[in-house]
């Protein structure tokens, strides 16, 4: 595979050298008195820094909002007693870079791609925008006190869901191509080769390995998770701090259930039909018409999000867990809510 | 049916690749043509089935490449002919392939890339992680059972205009719709029991069952109990109107396996929808049936929807209909009591026999256990459920019950099924 | 095409049927000349008028709203108007806020047989509005980014907690809790420099406790849901004033909650913490002294003393000690003197109104709608029914605009004028760090300033301004059409 390498001081300049062609989103630190960073396109005068984001880049195939068709009626043009529904339903896509994220993130990607693109059905939004989405991922320079990684099938140099791997070496950035995808890109960059600074950047990458603390054994999650389901003390006890806020659901890599909505001009004529981010912690997602609410607690809710990550999606979906342990839900929960709490307390006692 | 099969058989090819690729009809059509004449001579001799297949809710197949899967689908009606012809099944499977692998291309399979950490890269020696869950084998597809699906762009509706509505009780109306495309009705097939997303645009869309049986080839029927904001607008909607249909979706009643046998319905107000569709086809087909009898209840005459119907119903030699109300009302010939109460009077045999039951959560609790004490076996009692219900996809995350998706894995299921799932209904 | 087409602007009025649009009509009849800007909205009573009709309609793109009611002590269903009055005054009061110009925005009262008042004042707003010219769009604004100062003098000496009586509280909880479903206190959370909600149901669990500044959760927020069970919970002075505010609004009973307190010294601005923390892996020391706490995270020592990393509302809190108790151990410091503009009110102040509209633009730009700071507020109780995902009423698409994420958090301070007791929970909620609380503070002023001082949470018994009136109020002042 390709690698290459650029001096750190260079690395806005090889950003901006992709940008000529494409969208390039990176994680821009927002100011604040809490600061947060938060993937934004590249623009000319921006300095790039790699920080990790506190909002996952799955906006860059899942928008947070984004318009499914638009809808309009417009009376026939030969018969004026007619009315004809003209529908709009082109996805809209552009060739987009992420680049800098963390392999938690990249492998957001793959947690993602299963039900979008390998489910019965395939989505034409996701789908257009997946195809032209190249994923520059930084191997992670240091472990944090939420990460969990390497828990889940992940882990710091993990490659999963990236195109190229980017690794910060001393003075440097080495560049390495992991996808055919990945290694056209790296082929056409006007770089130094890659290849003299390997040994470096291995070392660097194995450094942080050597940092991860011990995982606990998860390969019962599945089984011992499902065993829970019904044991409702224990998910309400877990549960009794959740505020049933969408902050855990909408930073997280891997969440990718959304809401359809239409917006209507109030006359019935013209509209669109949009599809939102939505939070299944919140009590109105799987609210009936009819009052109805099959997950009206927020045990419930959490039991369904917890499930849906360590249980039925890798249940669905070939044994891979829908948690990437990047760590997102525990420190942007308002109520410092720990998820690896949650998981180890169902696998731990009892159980199956 | 076995028309619409023959289609399937002969433009496979051309419609999966056109169905992935293009959302838009008149390209949906241009890329029909194209894959036909590049793959198979016989499409290009009919290239107006082919466009209409393409551009339609036609039946897709879908085909399961594992054994198993293809052992159910020879269970199922919709594919038999295909058991008997299985190149059918690999020639639509093969160009269905060809787009996923596309994108696959520059990312890894994801199962795969775990099992073999990507391409045996110096980053992945560094990358020493411990495998948390073991590969379970299965890499794609989630399986689900083989069913007509709509093709192009699983959000888009196809534009209809309504034709008729029914008033059928105070807050029941039935909404009959024909699709503004005279290809793409002539050409929509769906099996009893299978869902239609109802747009209303501005308003938004909603699942209901289509209630007419498939051979019904005039128009769509929906039958809609007014509860929320979607219902309230369909309720305003009178003949001419535009809405938009997102259709077939979901599976349906395994009919085929019910041959031979004899079949209790039992609907509970709105619940006489679905039965209403896969009762009307089973009487159409009487002959491979043994006896078919109906208890339809309702809380007072007023709440009875196909009330038009119910008289040619009681009249009809093959069915055995009973009517039932929760109160005694003046005038009332039928009679009288709760669902289950009634039922258990009753007393049908479970021997060689299914019921089939629909209607209020509350209903469905006690029906099913005044079957279970008649001796019907989980196996034996079948049900169709509804939830709230967005993307109908499998994808929004609304319908599930643990693992299972109302919208794919449902909306009908045998007790026994119900029963392996967490009760989180 | 209108001869008027470009010369008019969008004025938007909501006339009530009873008085003022009788008296527009009055002046139609009489033929009284008048500007043609205004569309008129009739409605039953400005009682009637949410002030969300007025923030909405200017927000997606009216020049100016004019509000006309009955003349006070008019009102056909006796005391609407009287309510109208104090919303709206409040409203007018919020819009600088925002970044709208107050003057785009008038209320007056106009009886049916004043055609020619109401000639007066359509002219003269009309003019008012031309003077401004259209209104620019929240959209269009620019990128501003400004960081308020959080260098602040507390009201009080500011300190850790290390002598509170945590062993008495721990005793006291121990002995109430067979009486009660749970006692909510705090406890460590997944390291020790983070703290997080503790519910204690049996006697183990009260082990868990701690005390200290690292207490930033205002527990508050989860007594309604507890509603009609018995429940204890474990007050900072802050929290105290949101416990007072629930059973003032009949939110809670009295005799269902079991009120634990401690004199509370500051509690630590986690934003700023973690920031100075940066990435680390794991945390080896907490050594908590009188004047703040050294963390040793990875090897390196961080100290944090309070005067300087404490929360905002810390400086200014006049109430360390709980304004209601059942259990209450220690005594508070006495604060001495006024509290000072919060920091990030006095950061909007310094603005101009250009200004603000682009800073909150830019803010609300990162803001994912996780309603964070809805769900963590203490008196945001209509969660499960908010306007925020409500379909009818439709105030909000769920488009990701700057405006529909601003008109949210306007809504979110409008609902609570009068009830926010200040404790900044939205704000520490929020995960992209929008300085949400200064809409709140706002609001909070102007209702300190028209309601004589008036302070949320402090007395239970106390009707909340917004739910009130009198008949001759002494701070809110009639539009004057002559000047």
């Amino acid at each position: 595979m390709i690698t290459r390498y650029f001096p750190a001081d260079a690395l806005t300049k090889v950003v901006a050298s992709l940008a000529d062609e494409r969208r390039v989103l990176i994680p821009v630190t927002q100011p604040a008195v809490k600061k947060s960073v938060i993937f934004a396109p590249f623009s000319a005068g921006m300095t790039v820094e790699l920080h990790k984001a506190s909002v996952a880049p799955k906006e860059a195939v899942l928008p947070q909002c984004e318009t499914l068709l638009t809808y309009s009626k417009q009376k026939d043009a030969e018969d004026p007693s007619k009315v004809n529904l003209v529908l709009d339903d082109k996805p809209q896509a552009q060739p987009t870079i992420v680049f800098g994220c963390r392999p938690c993130d990249a492998r957001g990607f793959a947690v993602l791609d299963r039900p979008y693109l390998d489910g019965p059905f395939i989505d034409p939004y996701y789908q257009a925008r997946r195809k032209q989405l190249i994923v520059i991922t930084q191997t992670c320079p240091s472990v944090g006190t939420t990460c969990f990684c390497h828990w889940v099938g992940s882990g710091p140099n993990s490659t999963t869901g990236s195109d190229i791997m980017l690794t910060a070496i001393d003075g440097g950035y080495v560049l390495e191509a992991v996808t055919e995808k990945g290694e056209a890109l790296l082929a056409g960059m006007k770089l130094e080769d890659g290849a003299p600074f390997m040994d470096k950047a291995k070392t660097a990458r194995g450094t942080v390995e050597a940092q991860l603390a011990p995982a606990p054994d998860l390969t019962q999650a599945q089984e011992k998770i499902a065993a829970r389901f019904n044991d409702n003390t224990f998910w309400e006890e877990q549960t009794a701090q959740c505020l049933s806020c969408g902050a855990c659901t909408y930073m997280c890599p891997t969440c990718y259930c959304f809401n359809i909505t239409d917006e209507g001009d109030g006359v019935c004529k013209a509209g669109r039909r949009l599809r939102t981010w939505d939070t299944c912690m919140s009590p109105l997602f799987t609210r009936e018409a009819s009052g109805h609410n099959a997950r009206m607690s927020k045990a419930q809710r959490m039991k369904n999000r917890i499930s849906h990550k360590f249980s039925t999606y890798p249940e669905n979906w070939g044994g891979e867990f829908s948690c990437n342990g990047c760590g997102r839900c525990i420190n942007n929960c308002p109520v410092n809510l720990d998820i690896r709490a949650i998981v180890l307390a169902a696998i731990n006692e009892k159980g199956a | 049916m076995a028309e619409s099969i023959k289609t399937t058989k002969a433009t496979g090819t051309a419609k999966k690749a056109a169905a992935k690729a293009a959302p838009k009809k008149s390209v949906a059509k241009s890329a029909a043509k194209k894959t036909s004449a590049q793959a198979a001579t016989k499409t290009a001799e009919k290239p107006k089935t082919a466009a209409a297949a393409a551009s339609t809710a036609s039946p897709v197949i879908k085909e399961k490449a594992q054994a198993p899967a293809v052992h159910k689908a020879a269970q199922s009606p919709a594919v038999k002919e295909q058991a008997v012809a299985p190149a059918v099944a690999t020639a639509a499977k093969a160009p269905a392939a060809q787009p996923a692998m596309e994108a696959a291309a520059a990312q890894p399979i994801p199962a795969k890339a775990a099992a073999q950490p990507a391409h045996n890269s110096p980053v992945a020696e560094a990358t020493a992680t411990p495998k948390a869950a073991a590969p379970k084998g299965r890499t794609s597809l989630k399986e689900i059972s083989a069913r007509p699906m709509k093709a192009g762009n699983p959000y888009t509706p196809m534009a209809a205009t309504v034709k008729e509505v029914i008033q059928e009780t105070g807050t029941i109306k039935t909404i009959r719709v024909v699709l503004d495309d005279p290809e793409q009705m002539a050409a929509f097939h769906y099996e009893p029991g299978q869902v239609g997303q109802l747009s209303v645009f501005g308003a938004g869309e909603s699942t209901f069952v289509i209630n007419t049986p498939p051979s019904c080839k005039e128009y769509l029927q929906f039958s809609v109990m007014l509860t929320g904001e979607v219902t309230n607008a369909i309720h305003k909607l009178s003949a001419g109107d535009k809405v938009g249909v997102r259709a077939p979706l979901g599976n349906f009643f395994p009919y085929e396996q019910w041959k031979g046998k004899n079949v209790v319905f039992v609907g509970g107000g709105i619940g006489m929808a679905p039965i209403r569709t896969i009762m009307l086809h089973m009487l159409e087909h009487k002959q491979d049936y043994g006896t078919i009898s109906l208890l339809y209840g309702a809380r007072s005459p007023r709440d009875m929807a196909f009330s038009y119907e119910l008289e040619s119903w009681m009249q009809n030699p093959d069915l055995d209909c009973t009517l039932c109300i929760d109160a005694p009302f003046e005038g009332w010939p039928h009679k009288v009591g709760l669902i289950p109460n009634v039922l258990t009077e009753m007393n049908p045999s479970p021997n060689n026999c299914v019921a089939v039951l629909c209607g209020p959560p509350i209903m469905i609790k006690f029906t099913v256990q005044a079957l279970e004490k008649l001796g019907f076996t989980p196996e034996n009692i079948v049900t169709t459920l509804e939830k709230r219900m967005k993307c109908g996809i499998g994808i929004c995350g609304r319908c599930n019950i643990g693992g299972k998706y109302v919208c794919v894995d449902g909306p009908v299921f045998t007790w026994a099924e119900l029963k392996e799932l967490p009760p989180d209904m | 095409m209108s001869v008027l087409a470009g010369k008019e602007l969008r004025i938007v009025g909501f006339l009530c049927n009873w008085c003022s649009y009788g008296g527009a009509d009055t002046a139609g009849v009489a033929r009284a000349t008048q500007p043609t800007d205004l569309r008129i909205v009739r409605v039953p009573c400005s009682g009637r008028i949410d002030p969300l009709f007025i923030l909405r309609a200017l927000l997606h793109g009216a020049d100016g709203v004019l509000v006309s009611g009955c003349h006070p002590g008019d009102c056909h269903y006796a005391e609407g108007n009287y309510y109208a009055r104090r919303r709206l005054e409040i409203l007018k009061q919020f819009l600088p806020v925002l970044g709208i110009d107050p003057r785009r925005f008038e209320y007056t009262w106009i009886s049916a047989s004043e055609g020619q008042r109401w000639q007066l004042a359509v002219t003269k707003f009309t003019q008012q509005i031309h003077e401004l010219g259209a209104a620019p769009a929240f959209e269009n604004a620019e990128k501003l980014i400004q960081i308020a100062d959080m260098a602040l003098t507390a009201l009080r000496p500011l300190g850790t907690g290390q002598h509170a009586a945590l062993a008495d509280l721990k005793k006291a909880i121990v002995e109430k809790l067979p009486e009660l479903d749970c006692v909510i206190g705090w406890q460590q959370s997944y390291d020790a420099a983070h703290s997080a909600p503790l519910f204690m149901r049996k006697p183990e669990d009260v082990e868990k406790l701690v005390w200290g500044p690292l207490n930033v959760n205002n527990l508050a927020t989860y007594l309604p849901q507890y509603k009609g069970k018995k429940v204890g919970i474990v007050v900072k002075g802050c929290d105290s004033r949101s416990v007072t505010q629930l059973l003032q609004e009949g939110l809670i009973n009295r005799d269902d909650v079991v009120v634990f307190s401690m004199p509370c010294e500051g509690t630590l601005d986690m934003a700023r913490i973690n920031q100075a923390l940066g990435a680390y892996q794991h945390i080896d020391k907490v050594a908590y002294d009188e004047a703040g706490v050294s963390i040793t995270a990875d090897g390196k020592e961080h100290r944090f003393c309070m005067v300087e990393y404490a929360q905002g509302k810390c400086y200014s809190c006049a109430t360390p000690g709980a304004v209601l108790a059942d259990v209450r151990l220690g005594t508070p410091t006495p604060v001495t003197g006024t509290p000072a503009t919060p920091p990030e009110l006095a950061l909007l102040d310094s603005m101009s109104l250009s200004e603000r509209f682009a800073f909150w633009h830019t803010q609300m730009e990162r803001c994912i709608r996780c309603y964070a700071c809805r769900n963590a507020c203490p008196m945001c109780v209509c969660r499960d029914y908010c306007v925020a995902e409500s379909r009818d009423p439709h105030w909000l698409t769920q488009e990701d605009t700057a405006t529909e994420k601003f008109f949210f958090q306007t809504i979110h301070a409008l609902h609570l004028a009068g009830r926010c007791t200040g404790c900044g929970e939205c704000q520490r909620a929020c995960p992209v760090g929008i300085p949400i609380l200064a809409l709140r503070q706002q609001i909070a002023r102007a209702v300190a300033q028209t309601f004589e001082g008036y302070r949320p949470g402090m007395n239970a018994k106390a009707t909340p301004p917004l739910m009130g009136f009198t008949v001759e109020e002494n701070n809110i002042k009639e539009k004057d059409w002559n000047k």
